[in-house]
């Protein structure tokens, strides 16, 4: 959150403001906390805690910019601070260990797969949903940001407070980990094999 | 294999720099370059393979994921209670 208090706004336009501006993203707001979550009562938590602080801190918020991103910014900030800790599924990966670890953005780009586009059209919401959410709290993260929700780099690197290159990278790095979790639904569903016959 | 597509047999089999083409190819398709990279785009996947199929994977890795993750319906009396806690809180 920027430091800078540009102005006061007055109670009129606060609650202009919060009705206008902050409201309408609720969904997506929601939406984000539960895949951070996977949990119904945490995700509404930290969607209220979210709403509290933007409200607490609305004279920081300058009118005309993102809100979007604003919000999804101390969304994504009260998780790691309050939430991450108290989840009810411990963290796969620690996150100042992938922050150190996988900041680089040096990113081997080769193409190694072997999943074709067809195959992936194929695929049912749950096998896609269950793949993006099979990933690391980090990678899933860009990828709701990027593909969900439609941020910019620019707006992502705001949001989690990387470089726009590390953005790019962490992205490459997700899909590339989505893509290993797709190729073994096509796999089981024998999309992969030369053979057409079932036997 | 062939992609639904005749003409591939006229783009070169291998692409002559992956990494910057790839990095080209998902900036494009996250629309970081605008309308300037429609014209990048034609040109690289009309003369390389990899890039070709690099580009449709990628493609409809992000056209499934846009379309078909499943949406968590928002608790109803969310947006009250939200309403509700600041004008408590003021």
């Amino acid at each position: 959150m920027s430091e800078v208090q540009r102005r006061k706004y007055s109670q009129e336009e606060k609650t202009a403001i919060f009705d206008g501006e902050f409201m309408p993203h609720i969904d997506s707001m929601y939406n984000f906390a539960f895949r951070l979550t996977f949990d119904e009562d945490d995700a509404k938590d930290l969607v209220q805690d979210t709403y509290m602080k933007a409200f607490r801190f609305i004279n920081s918020f300058e009118q005309g910019t993102n809100a979007k991103a604003w919000l999804f910014r101390i969304l994504k900030n009260s998780f790691i601070n309050e939430y991450r800790k108290k989840s009810k599924q411990p963290a796969k990966v620690d996150y100042q260990e992938v922050e150190t670890f996988y900041n680089s953005d040096d990113v081997d780009y080769q193409s190694t797969t072997d999943l074709r586009a067809e195959s992936v059209k194929d695929m049912l919401g749950d096998e896609i949903s269950n793949a993006l959410n099979a990933l690391a709290v980090d990678f899933r993260t860009v990828i709701i940001l990027a593909d969900l929700e439609g941020f910019t780099y620019e707006e992502m690197a705001k949001i989690l407070d990387i470089p726009i290159g590390t953005v790019r990278s962490r992205l490459h790095r997700a899909r590339n980990l989505l893509k290993d979790q797709l190729k073994g639904y096509a796999q089981s569903m024998g999309y992969n094999t030369d053979e057409e016959e079932e036997d | 294999m062939e992609i639904n597509d005749q003409a591939s047999g006229e783009r070169k089999l291998e692409c002559s720099d992956v990494t910057k083409c790839f990095q080209l190819l998902e900036s494009i398709l996250d629309g970081e370059l605008g309308d300037s990279g429609k014209e990048i785009l034609k040109d690289k996947l009309a003369k390389c393979q990899p890039c070709f199929e690099h580009f449709h994977l990628e493609e409809a890795i992000r056209d499934v994921l846009k379309t078909k993750c499943t949406k968590q319906p928002v608790p109803t009396e969310l947006a009250d209670s939200i309403r509700q806690m600041i004008k408590e809180g003021k």
